[in-house]
């Protein structure tokens, strides 16, 4: 069994393609996951990619940044190579039209007939699924609540960036580019899985309740029957005019049990407060405060690695608001570091799913 | 009245896990997202209507007959 990450910084897709191809000559590729800089041409790339690989499963998504073995990148694309040993079965399903409809019950069905069980009985230990859509969609919500109500096997993955343009984001397959539109693969590994969520943040002791909200913009009007930026500076004991300043340090949180499920803020608007996913009316969230993004993620591996034994490759999902935090910091050297025993890739994301939709969190699905 | 509202999150978690906890365990985790947090009702919450017709919609979603 064998998985190999690699990449390239080259410019022109022609040349990048070509990069990628030299590095995986001897491989024998059955499955190649990438993730690539939004400033290469989307379709010229995803068919480049296509042509350059024959018949091989091939998927990826546009990024916010790109992160392999070792280093976080910009402007590159890093793609990770499964050989046939790696995987046993794998089938991609793309799901169009996403902002206007959520309908799953098509690639559901081919799912169906591709592994010849439904989605609601296949097994979750032998099976996972990744989860690719378009960044700016605003509906990966809906998504991964019809997913996880017709399934049990767990859908990891991120939503797709454009390197802060925030104009246009992709998905990759078949040889295509598409936007507004999620992208839903099925895989078998051979050896097994396992996934990391890590987000750098405790709870503290201050809960807010959403008490009016407009779900469909992901605002909150109010939390506890008070305007909702209002009740965040005082939770947080600062003043209105700078709760913004707060938002990376201070998101908000779902509790359940040990796990917390961010929210974090965008903007405020008048005094309604913007997030970037969605809580919903009667939801209890607690202030969170942030904690080290490079020690807690390197303990999080680290715990898996030898609760596993060994990894074979590692995929982050990882959020444009931790990379921002890790640059802000000077810590991307650090981050990538993390990852350099291990053929790894990721991208910056524009959200992360594991669940639900989630912010400020790496979802890291393992190959054991 | 109280205590309808844990039974019917009770069922809910039980059939449509046959008893399997990871599934279980899942299944609480989806209805967080869904805005029922299954930690915050005991057998003495009282029957809030409003939250139990919430936890009707969530098991047709779900696909569970309770």
């Amino acid at each position: 069994m064998n998985i190999k990450s690699v990449y390239s910084e080259k410019s022109s897709v022609n040349e990048a393609v070509r990069e990628i191809q030299k590095q995986l000559q001897d491989f024998d590729t059955k499955m190649l996951i990438y993730f690539a800089s939004s400033n290469y041409d989307a379709d010229l790339l995803s068919s480049a990619l296509g042509a350059g690989f024959g018949s091989i499963t091939i998927f990826g998504c546009s990024t916010a940044g790109e992160i392999i073995s070792g280093k976080m990148l910009k402007n590159s694309i890093v793609a990770m190579a499964f050989d046939s040993q790696s995987i046993e079965d794998v089938k991609v399903e793309i799901v169009e039209y996403v902002k206007s409809d959520c309908d799953i019950d098509k690639a559901f069905n081919s799912f169906k007939e591709h592994f010849q069980i439904s989605m609601a009985e296949l097994d979750y230990n032998q099976y996972v699924g990744i989860i690719l859509v378009d960044g700016l969609s605003g509906c990966e919500e809906k998504l991964m609540d019809r997913i996880g109500d017709k399934t049990n096997i767990t859908f990891i993955g991120g939503s797709a960036g454009d390197d802060l343009k925030f104009t246009k984001t992709y998905v990759y397959a078949n040889g295509k580019a598409y936007t507004d539109a999620a992208l839903l693969v099925v895989i078998k590994p051979t050896s097994g899985f396992d996934i990391i969520k890590t987000q750098s943040f405790k709870a503290l002791d201050k809960k807010l309740v959403a008490t009016k909200v407009n779900t469909e913009a992901r605002e909150i009007i109010e939390f506890d029957n008070i305007p909702a930026v209002q009740a965040y500076s005082e939770a947080l004991g600062v003043a209105v005019e700078d709760a913004a300043n707060y938002f990376m340090s201070n998101p908000v949180g779902l509790i359940y049990g040990d796990e917390i499920y961010v929210r974090s803020p965008q903007r405020i608007d008048g005094s309604n407060m913007i997030f970037y996913c969605n809580i919903l009316e009667g939801m209890e969230v607690s202030i969170l405060e942030s904690t080290d993004i490079v020690n807690d993620t390197k303990q999080a591996i680290q715990a898996k690695l030898k609760e596993l034994g060994k990894i074979s490759g590692m995929i982050d999902f990882h959020c444009i608001l931790r990379t921002l935090e890790l640059e802000q910091k000077c810590q991307t050297e650090d981050y990538g570091k993390i990852l350099t025993d291990i053929p790894a890739i990721g991208f910056s994301t524009y959200g992360e799913e594991y669940i639900g939709h989630i912010n400020q969190t790496s979802t890291i699905l393992v190959f054991k | 009245m109280a205590g309808k509202i844990k039974s019917i999150i009770d069922s809910i978690v039980n059939k449509r896990s046959n008893g399997n906890a990871t599934i279980a365990t899942l299944t609480k985790s989806k209805m967080v997202m869904k805005g029922i947090n299954p930690e915050k009702y005991t057998s003495t919450s009282e029957d809030d209507p409003v939250v139990i017709e919430k936890l009707v919609v969530l098991a047709k979603e779900l696909n569970v007959n309770i």
